[in-house]
């Protein structure tokens, strides 16, 4: 209408911004694996959008999990019909590859020329007119990988390339554009048109003004009714765009179609916009466009793939993270521990536990209940050690194993447990060794000697490589080498032993040659140096010997009352958690249950730190006792540790194969001797219970 | 005995709220109350909006409506910080070759300040008998955000108050409808508290009208995420 003075600029268009929400992977995951399989056909979708709504952020044409066909008949959790104000429905399509090359090697030019043919078949045929989202159809291109749960995707909105471009007469906002008058009346019709389910999702319309300022809202099929009423009649559309310079990308194939359809040289155009769920025309913007008629028929160029932060390269999500049902798991599992921590222990260190490597010794009654009450706690890295096969009596004491580990020849405990963790928990890091425990007092022969040898150095390196170390083998004598290994190493030890209705759950104290740092010497800590706590062989007087037959402690398993081991195997995992926990950790003082300085509560959150506890069923009772180490220890005691430091692997053979080497060693013998002759009085006796103490005259 | 177990039978209706918890129906009417008082004197937030669950079964004769409050696409603008996640896709963009040679009609945008998006749902939580503040956020772009990144949005008070008080903390889990992973404050302390809030505020020994109930509740969740509800909601 106006003259043209002022110089033309080419019209730039502020490009679409796609944006898809988590829930439409997750959907499109469950459609590809219940469903599609490695068909590959495109897919439609719907996309959505709505006007910009705020001033400094535009809006995104988005994709969410009801985007995708859904053939089920019953509607969804989160309903949209039509009439959403804030998801103005758009057509596209989706092309997903099966793998990244075939990915990459997609055609892009001619899906996106094949979609831009679509809208301009759609406006020469006037079905854009009727059902105008077909303006601002999409394409969007995929490559899901459902074993990593990552997503890689790019989009693409196809706009018609006007060729000579539109030029930009004048922009401004359409307050000022509009009178007064005009602009209360526009943003009324705007309202009314937004707030009626019928027109609330359609994008684009047309704006007529009367001379007396009176504004209406059409669709673009009533163009013919619009001519001449009017002073002022736009061309509006929903713009997602924020900016006050730029138009939004829908003005793009909008200008191809008031083109084609309308042979118009002017274009004057409005890009509505919102506000707190209002028009807001302070935001919204009137511009008038110049564009040259053609006589095409053809279709124009098509421009349109989405740049990732100004590159062309695809977009990718990775979301294992709430997909990979391990990593839920795990979070899980991390968060229950959390709640403990938060709602009752707040002291409780919880990184202590995930990072601690246990070396269970023995995979049977006790070593299953451990490895179970272990995993409870979240520890996640636990060794067996284990020579037998699941037996057919297993499955029912022994928590790990099924009857399939016991069909046929049965499977290696230790095999058959790391596998059971792993199907009770996937992020385990679990190993089994098959090996069998060099035990004193079984003499062997020559030939045996390298690969008993062989055995000792492996279990001294597992030892080395673990932080604790639980004792729970069903022979006394099979604890000895371990014990002895602990106490040299300086590791946490926990051993628990089952009689037939009586169990006895204990931590050995620190090795004998170890020094507190100087941190612990400060506080005053001389006295505990000299004061260790016992290990399982400092009670007794008797060197561990073939006790196969009538020791109490350790008969097999097999023979006793079934409730023990869970009750001894679940103690010696709270032991350990109480060891980890305490600031002095294996040099913590043993706590009496009874005593009231029984140790500093304060200490460890978990409450008192027993050296050692006794229990029994016939009784339903639990006592804890105090050991301290005993000079004459044939597993623990200096004079042992440093002969083994000095003469390593001879000073094993000789006690493997000479039954009185210990004691001869540790002066047992003597003492014996002396013990014949007169009563003593054990200096170090806390212990009430002298039953359970060997004493064998 | 029998006979008052009998008599429980025809007792009216429970109470909305007893001792801190509320029913399913508590819920719903407090919803209600809660979304058009927030409406009406909460102003610089854009509504909440009740999204019905659709039952399938109809077992339960619906007089009750299950549902959820929902406010979504809250967002605050963050400064444009490293975003280290963008795992190198070891692509050569030279994918659009011939085609696209530069068309000027493109505004070309400078990557400008992020924008992170916040969801929130009040969901009624039936084994704890409280409501259950449930949220996600992020980007643009639909990527999600993780924890760390939320905390840096959430207001400096919050933060020291999901350290302080045992009664609020941040748990990742599956949202009752929506089966993917959102965080929410965990309720196991929600009845205690509310307990306390609803002692303080009756007077002569009557209880809190249910109506209240959410406004209440939210004026001390809301602070976690930095969503005040204003004085004239509690009259």
């Amino acid at each position: 209408m106006d003259e043209v003075e002022t110089p033309q600029t080419i019209l730039q268009f502020a490009p679409f911004n796609s944006s898809v929400d988590e829930g439409f992977w997750h959907s499109f995951s469950s459609l590809k694996l219940d469903k599609l399989g490695i068909d590959d056909s495109p897919i439609p979708i719907t996309g959505f959008y709505a006007p910009c709504s705020h001033p400094q952020v535009s809006n995104h044409l988005t994709l969410l999990s009801e985007s995708l066909p859904s053939d089920d008949e019953q509607s969804s959790m989160e309903s949209t019909s039509h009439g959403n104000r804030n998801k103005c429905p758009v057509p596209g399509i989706l092309y997903n590859t099966n793998t990244v090359e075939s990915f990459n090697k997609l055609d892009k030019q001619s899906l996106l020329k094949a979609e831009a043919k679509k809208i301009w078949e759609d406006i020469q045929s006037g079905k854009a007119v009727e059902d105008c989202s077909l303006l601002s159809r999409f394409l969007v291109i995929s490559f899901a990988d459902l074993k990593k749960w990552s997503f890689r995707y790019w989009f693409a909105f196809p706009a018609l390339v006007l060729d000579p471009p539109a030029s930009l007469v004048e922009l401004k906002p359409a307050s000022e554009y509009f009178s007064v008058e005009e602009a209360e009346s526009v943003s009324a019709a705007c309202n009314d048109w937004r707030d009626s389910n019928l027109t609330t999702d359609v994008p684009f319309f047309l704006v007529s003004v009367s001379s007396d300022s009176k504004a209406t809202i059409r669709h673009l099929k009533d163009w013919e009714s619009c001519q001449g009423d009017h002073q002022k009649l736009l061309f509006g559309f929903y713009d997602p765009c924020h900016l006050s310079s730029n138009p939004g990308w829908p003005l793009r194939n909008y200008l191809a179609l008031i083109r084609s359809r309308w042979n118009l040289e002017t274009v004057w155009f409005f890009c509505y916009r919102e506000s707190r769920g209002f028009a807001d025309l302070n935001l919204s913007l009137v511009g008038q466009a110049l564009v040259t008629l053609s006589s095409a028929e053809t279709a124009p160029n098509s421009v349109g793939w989405e740049l990732n932060k100004g590159k062309r390269v695809p977009r990718s999500i990775s979301l294992a993270n709430s997909m990979d049902p391990t990593r839920l798991a795990v979070s899980a599992c991390d968060l229950n521990l959390k709640l403990m921590r938060w709602r009752a222990l707040p002291s409780l260190n919880l990184n202590v536990l995930s990072s601690v490597k246990c070396l269970l010794l023995g995979a049977g009654t006790l070593g299953c209940q451990v490895a179970r009450t272990l995993m409870g706690w979240g520890i996640r890295n636990i060794t067996f050690v284990d020579y037998g096969k699941v037996a057919m009596s297993n499955p029912v004491r022994q928590s790990l194993y099924t009857f399939e580990d016991c069909v046929g020849r049965g499977e290696f405990k230790a095999v058959a447990a790391v596998k059971s963790l792993k199907q009770i928990f996937p992020a385990m890091e679990s190993t089994g060794v098959v090996m069998a425990i060099p035990m004193p007092g079984h003499p062997i022969s020559s030939q045996e000697e390298e690969s008993v040898l062989g055995d000792c150095k492996r279990l001294s390196d597992l030892i080395e490589s673990h932080d604790a170390v639980f004792l729970l083998t069903d022979t006394r004598e099979s604890r000895w080498l371990p014990s002895l290994l602990c106490a040299n190493a300086n590791k946490i030890a926990i051993n628990a032993a089952l009689g037939f209705d009586s169990y006895m759950v204990m931590r050995h104290g620190a090795g004998p040659t170890t020094s507190l740092s100087d941190d612990m010497q400060n506080l005053d800590m001389n006295k505990t140096k000299t004061q260790r706590l016992g290990c399982y062989f400092c009670n007794d007087v008797v060197a561990p010997q073939d006790s196969m037959t009538d020791r109490t402690l350790d008969q097999q398993c097999t023979v006793t009352r079934p409730g023990l081991a869970p009750i001894a195997g679940a103690l010696a995992v709270e032991l350990l958690v109480g060891v980890l926990q305490h600031p002095f950790g294996i040099y913590a003082k043993g706590d009496n249950s009874s005593s009231s300085n029984g140790g500093n509560i304060d200490d460890s959150p978990l409450g008192i730190l027993p050296h050692q506890i006794r229990g029994s069923v016939s009784q339903f009772s639990q006592i804890t006792l105090l050991g301290q180490a005993s000079n004459s220890c044939t597993a623990c005691s200096e004079t042992v540790i440093s002969e083994y430091r000095e003469r390593g692997n001879s000073f094993i053979l000789e006690a493997i194969n000479h039954p009185t080497y210990l004691e001869d060693l540790t002066g047992l013998t003597e003492l014996k001797k002396a013990a014949n002759s007169f009563n003593l009085d054990w200096e170090d006796d806390d212990t009430d219970d002298d039953d359970d103490v060997a004493v064998d005259m | 005995m029998d006979m008052r177990k009998t008599a429980d039978l025809f007792a009216p209706p429970m109470d909305p709220i007893s001792d801190g918890r509320l029913t399913l129906e508590g819920f719903s009417v407090a919803a209600r109350a809660f979304a058009d008082k927030w409406k009406r004197h909460n102003q610089s937030f854009p509504p909440w909006s009740w999204v019905p669950l659709i039952n399938r079964t109809l077992l339960v004769s619906n007089k009750q409506e299950e549902g959820y409050l929902s406010l979504e696409k809250i967002f605050i603008l963050s400064s444009l910080e490293e975003s280290p996640e963008e795992e190198s896709l070891d692509v050569t963009p030279d994918f659009l070759d011939k085609e696209e040679s530069i068309d000027h009609t493109i505004l070309v945008q400078n990557v400008e300040n992020e924008a992170h998006y916040y969801d929130f749902h009040i969901v009624y939580s039936a084994s704890y008998g409280v409501p259950v503040l449930y949220f996600r956020g992020y980007c643009s772009d639909g990527k999600p955000l993780s924890l760390d990144v939320i905390k840096k949005d959430l207001p400096s008070s919050s933060v020291s108050l999901l350290l302080e008080s045992k009664w609020t903390f941040i748990t990742q889990e599956e949202h009752p409808y929506l089966n993917r992973p959102w965080f929410k404050l965990h309720p196991c302390g929600t009845e205690e508290w509310i307990k306390l809030l609803s002692q303080r505020s009756s007077s002569g020994g009557c209880q809190m009208p249910v109506e209240l109930y959410l406004v209440s509740w939210f004026s001390v969740v809301g602070q976690v995420v930095g969503l005040r509800i204003t004085l004239e909601m509690l009259n």
